[in-house]
C-alpha cells in the first residue's frame, strides 16, 4: 500500500468515526425533543397492548393534542395510541400501522379518512422522503426493514431508504434543538375566523394533483391493503370523517365521489362508515380552516366519539 | 442534473470509472454521451436544443474555415444572427409581446390586441452555450482556432457536463487543445479538484442556500418588510448570489479536472475588488467579461476609437450583458437594464475620474499606498455593486425602488435601532457564514489556501476538510433549489 493510499484509508476511516459520532448525536438529540412522529411514538410506548389506534392524517392529530388523548384514555379506561401525522394517506398510514404491530398488539383500528389524502402521491409515497419525518423517526431495525420493502413494492423513492439508514435528515436536522411539535398544536385553543381566500389556498394545497381518478383508485386500494392488515392481525377497524365547517367541505372537489368509493371498499370488508363531516359547523370549534381546537375535539369526544370507543 | 443532487453524486463516480477504463480514443465519445445524460436528466427536449446549437455551429464552423472573402463574413453573419437570434427569441419574444400588447391597448384606450406567444422558456444553460458557439465561430473567422474539428470535440465543447448549465464561457482553442492530450492521473490535480468541488459545495448548499431565505421573503414583500430587514436582505444578497454562482463555478473546475480539463478562472474573490472596474474586468464572472471584452468591446473599436466612442462601447457592453442576465432566474424585466445601466454608470465615472485620482496619488503618495484607503476603496466598490443587484433582485423596478426609499429614508435610525433589533438565530447564521466567507477569501487573497493547505500539518489540513465536509452535512441544505446562473 503506498503512503497515499494510506492516508486515504486513514482520512476516511476518521471521517466515519466522525460520521458515527453525529448520528449518534443526532439520534439522541431526537429521542430528546420527539413528540408527535408515529414511529418515535411507536418506540416510546411503555404499554404493549393498545385498545384502539388513531390512524389519519392531521385532521386526526387534535385527538392527541396537549393531553386529550389522556383525557380520553381517562374517559373510557381504554388505552390509545394517536399515530396521525400531517399530509399522510392511505399508503403512509399502512406502514404506520405494520410497524406498530410488530411491536405491539391492538384490538381496534379508528381511521379518520381524508378525501385529499386519496388524490395524490405527495401525500403518499412521497411522504416517505419528507425530511421532516425522517428526522423523527427513531432507527431500528423493524422500521428499515419495512422501509426497505415499501421501497421495493410500493413506489416509495428509495432515497427515502438511503435518508434514513444514513441518518441524513437528523444529522441535518436545522431545527435539532426544537421539540418535534406540528405547528398546528401551538394553536390549539385557537378559534378560527373564517376567510374564503384562506380556505381556497388551503383546497388548492390539499389537491395538488390533476389526474384525481386514477390517483384515487389506487389509494382506495391502498386503503383496502390497510384493513386487510388489520384483519389479519385480527383487528377491527371504523372509518370516520371527521367535522370541517360547512365552508371547507362545500369547497372539497370530487368528495361525493370519494364518499361512493370509500363506502364500496368499506361494504366489500364490512367496515363501519361514521360520517361527521357535517357535525360541529360553528367556527368556534376550529383553531384554522378545517382543524378542530380543543372545544371541537372535546365536543365531538363527548357527543359521538366516547360511545363510538366504548361500542363493544 | 444539478451539482447538488443525490444523482449527480451517483453519475460522477460512474462516469469517471468508465472514463478511466475506456480506450483513449473513445474518451470524448464517453464525455459526450454522459454529458448528454447529464443535461438532458428529466428534460429530453433539452438536447433538441443542444443539439440544433450544436450543428449549426460545426456546419457554419466548417463552412468559414472553407470559405473565403465575402463568404466567410457571410457565413459568420448567419451564424451570429441564427444563434443570437435564437437567444433574444427565446429571452423577449414573449416578454416584448406582453409590453407592446400592452403599449397599445393604452394607446388605442381599451381595444384589445394580442400577439402570438411563443410559449417556451429558453432551456437550462442556453445563453451559455450560446455564447460558447458564437465565440467558436468568432475564433474560426478570426483564425484563431481550425473549423476542421472532428464532430464529437465541437459537441463536446458546447455540451461538456460540468460547465453546460452555468459555464465557465470557454474558449474553443483553450478547451480544444486539451482533448487531444493523454490523460494521466495526477494526485495533486485530483486533491485540487476534490478540494475546489467540496468548497464549491460548501459556497452553495451552506453560505448561498442559508442566505436565500431571509432575501426571498424580504424581497417578496418589500413593501411590508422592516426597513432593516430589507437592509440585510440587499447584504444577504451579495453574497448569495456570489456563493452561488462562484460555488457553481468551483464545482465545474473542479469536476472538469477530475477528467483533465481545466477550465478557465471565473471568479477571484470579487468583493475584494477596489473599483468597479476591477470587479468587472478581472473579478466577476471573468469568462463573460473576457467574451464581452473580446467579441463586442474591442470589435466595436474599445478605447481606440475616440473617448465619445470608448463611453459608448462601454456603456454598450453594460447594457448587452443586463440584457443577457434577464432570464428566468428573477423573470424579465428592466430591472435587468438598468442595472446594466448603473454599472456603466460605474465605469463612465470610473473613466472620468481615473486622470484626477492618478494626480492625487502622485501627490500624495503615502495616502495611495495606505491599508485604509485600500479597505475604504474596497468597501466603497462593494456597496455600489451591491447597490446595483438591487435592480438585478427585485421582482420590478417599482419594487428596488422602494427598496432603495424605505433603506434611504431610515439610514439614520439603523446604528440606534441595531443594538434593540429582535435579531434571530437565521441573522447571526448568515452573518457568521459570510464572516467565514470574508475570512477565507482574505487568506486565499495574501496567498491561495491549496497552497496554504499543501503547506500545512496534516492535522490541521484534515482538520479543514473535515470542518467543511461536516460543515456541509451539519449545515447544508441539500432540499434546497437549483444555482441561480444556470437559470439565465
Amino acid at each position: 500500500m503506498t503512503h497515499q493510499s494510506k492516508s486515504a484509508v486513514a482520512f476516511i476511516a476518521i471521517g466515519l468515526l466522525i460520521y458515527a459520532g453525529l448520528y449518534f448525536a443526532a439520534e439522541q438529540l431526537m429521542y430528546r425533543n420527539g413528540h408527535s412522529n408515529p414511529f418515535f411514538k411507536i418506540a416510546t410506548a411503555t404499554t404493549k397492548d393498545f385498545d384502539w389506534v388513531i390512524l389519519g392524517a392531521s385532521h386526526a392529530m387534535p385527538l392527541d393534542f396537549s393531553d386529550f388523548n389522556n383525557q380520553m384514555q381517562n374517559q373510557t379506561g381504554l388505552k390509545i395510541i394517536n399515530l396521525a401525522s400531517p399530509g399522510t394517506g392511505p399508503l403512509y398510514n399502512r406502514f404506520v400501522l405494520e410497524a406498530f404491530v410488530k411491536e405491539h398488539s391492538v384490538k381496534n383500528v379508528l381511521y379518520i379518512a381524508d378525501s385529499f389524502a386519496f388524490y395524490s402521491r405527495v401525500w403518499n409515497e412521497d411522504r416517505f422522503s419528507d425530511s421532516k419525518m425522517l428526522r423523527a423517526t427513531p432507527l431500528t431495525q423493524n422500521t428499515m426493514e419495512l422501509l426497505w420493502r415499501y421501497c421495493w413494492s410500493d413506489g416509495v423513492d428509495p432515497r427515502s431508504f438511503l435518508d434514513y439508514l444514513t441518518g441524513f435528515s437528523k444529522i441535518n436536522n436545522r431545527d435539532r434543538f426544537q421539540k418535534d411539535v406540528w405547528e398546528g398544536e401551538l394553536q390549539f385553543d385557537r378559534v378560527y375566523r373564517s376567510s374564503a381566500s384562506a380556505i381556497k389556498s388551503r383546497i388548492s394545497y390539499l389537491f395538488p394533483s390533476s389526474d384525481r381518478e386514477a390517483a384515487m383508485a389506487r389509494y382506495i386500494a391502498q386503503f383496502g391493503k390497510l384493513s386487510d392488515t388489520a384483519r389479519q392481525q385480527n383487528v377491527r377497524v371504523v372509518v370516520i370523517k371527521m367535522p370541517a365547517p360547512a365552508a371547507f367541505r362545500a369547497a372539497l372537489p370530487n368528495e361525493k365521489a370519494f364518499d361512493e368509493a370509500l363506502r364500496g371498499t368499506l361494504a366489500a370488508r364490512g367496515i363501519d362508515l361514521r360520517d361527521f363531516s357535517g357535525e360541529l359547523d360553528e367556527p368556534r370549534f376550529y383553531f384554522d380552516t378545517d382543524h378542530l381546537n380543543r372545544a371541537g375535539v372535546s365536543e365531538l369526544f363527548a357527543r359521538y366519539l366516547k360511545a363510538l370507543l366504548m361500542e363493544p | 442534473m444539478i451539482f447538488t443532487s443525490l444523482e449527480f453524486f451517483v453519475f460522477l463516480p460512474l462516469t469517471l470509472l468508465v472514463f478511466a477504463v475506456v480506450d483513449a480514443r473513445w474518451r470524448c465519445t464517453w464525455l459526450l454521451l454522459a454529458s448528454c445524460v447529464f443535461y438532458s436528466a428529466g428534460h429530453e427536449v433539452y438536447l433538441v436544443y443542444l443539439g440544433s446549437v450544436t450543428v449549426t455551429a460545426y456546419v457554419l464552423g466548417w463552412g468559414i474555415e472553407r470559405a473565403a472573402g465575402g463568404r466567410r463574413v457571410a457565413l459568420l453573419t448567419v451564424g451570429i444572427v441564427g444563434l443570437a437570434g435564437s437567444l433574444l427569441a427565446f429571452k423577449f419574444y414573449d416578454f416584448a409581446a406582453g409590453e407592446i400588447e400592452r403599449l397599445i391597448d393604452a394607446t388605442l384606450a381599451g381595444r384589445s390586441f394580442s400577439l402570438p406567444r411563443l410559449g417556451v422558456a429558453s432551456p437550462a444553460g442556453y445563453s451559455f452555450y450560446v455564447f460558447s458557439a458564437l465565440s467558436y465561430l468568432i475564433d474560426i473567422y478570426l483564425r484563431n482556432v481550425s473549423g476542421e474539428q472532428r464532430a464529437v470535440n465541437v459537441a463536446l465543447y458546447l455540451a461538456f457536463f460540468p460547465k453546460i448549465l452555468a459555464g465557465p464561457i470557454e474558449r474553443a482553442p483553450a478547451f480544444l487543445s486539451q482533448l487531444g492530450n493523454r490523460f494521466s492521473w495526477n494526485s495533486a490535480n485530483t486533491v485540487l479538484a476534490l478540494q475546489l468541488i467540496v468548497w464549491g459545495l460548501f459556497k452553495k448548499v451552506v453560505i448561498a442556500d442559508n442566505l436565500a431565505p431571509l432575501v426571498d421573503r424580504n424581497f417578496a414583500i418589500a413593501a411590508f418588510a422592516a426597513p432593516l430587514e430589507l437592509l440585510i436582505s440587499v447584504y444577504f444578497f451579495a453574497f448569495q448570489i456570489y456563493c452561488d454562482f462562484s460555488g457553481y463555478t468551483d464545482i465545474a473546475i473542479g469536476v472538469a479536472l477530475l477528467f483533465g480539463i481545466r477550465l478557465m478562472d471565473n471568479f477571484r474573490r470579487p468583493y475584494l475588488s477596489r473599483s468597479t472596474a476591477e470587479f468587472w474586468s478581472d473579478r466577476w464572472h471573468i469568462s463573460l467579461a473576457h467574451w464581452f471584452r473580446d467579441y463586442l468591446y474591442i470589435p466595436m473599436g474599445g478605447s481606440r476609437a475616440g473617448r465619445l466612442r470608448q463611453y459608448f462601447n462601454v456603456m454598450l457592453v453594460f447594457v448587452v450583458s443586463g440584457l443577457w442576465h434577464a432570464g428566468l432566474g428573477y423573470g424579465v424585466g428592466w430591472g435587468f437594464l438598468i442595472w446594466g445601466v448603473l454599472n456603466g454608470t460605474y465605469q463612465w465615472i470610473s473613466l472620468a475620474t481615473r486622470g484626477l485620482w492618478g494626480r492625487l496619488g502622485e501627490a500624495m503618495p503615502a495616502v495611495r499606498g495606505s491599508a485604509w484607503l485600500t479597505i475604504l476603496r474596497i468597501l466603497l466598490t462593494f456597496h455600489l455593486i451591491t447597490f446595483a443587484w438591487i435592480f438585478f433582485r427585485a421582482k420590478s423596478i417599482g419594487d428596488a425602488l422602494t427598496v432603495i426609499r424605505k433603506i434611504a429614508v431610515n439610514l439614520a435610525e439603523f446604528p440606534a435601532l441595531i443594538f434593540r433589533y429582535p435579531f434571530t438565530a437565521e441573522h447571526a447564521m448568515g452573518a457568521s457564514l459570510i464572516a467565514l466567507l470574508l475570512a477565507v477569501e482574505v487568506l486565499d487573497e495574501r496567498l491561495p489556501i491549496a497552497q496554504r493547505l499543501a503547506a500545512a500539518p496534516v492535522p490541521v489540513r484534515w482538520g479543514a476538510y473535515y470542518f467543511v465536509i461536516f460543515g456541509l452535512l451539519i449545515l447544508g441544505r441539500w432540499q434546497a433549489k437549483e444555482f441561480i446562473y444556470m437559470q439565465f
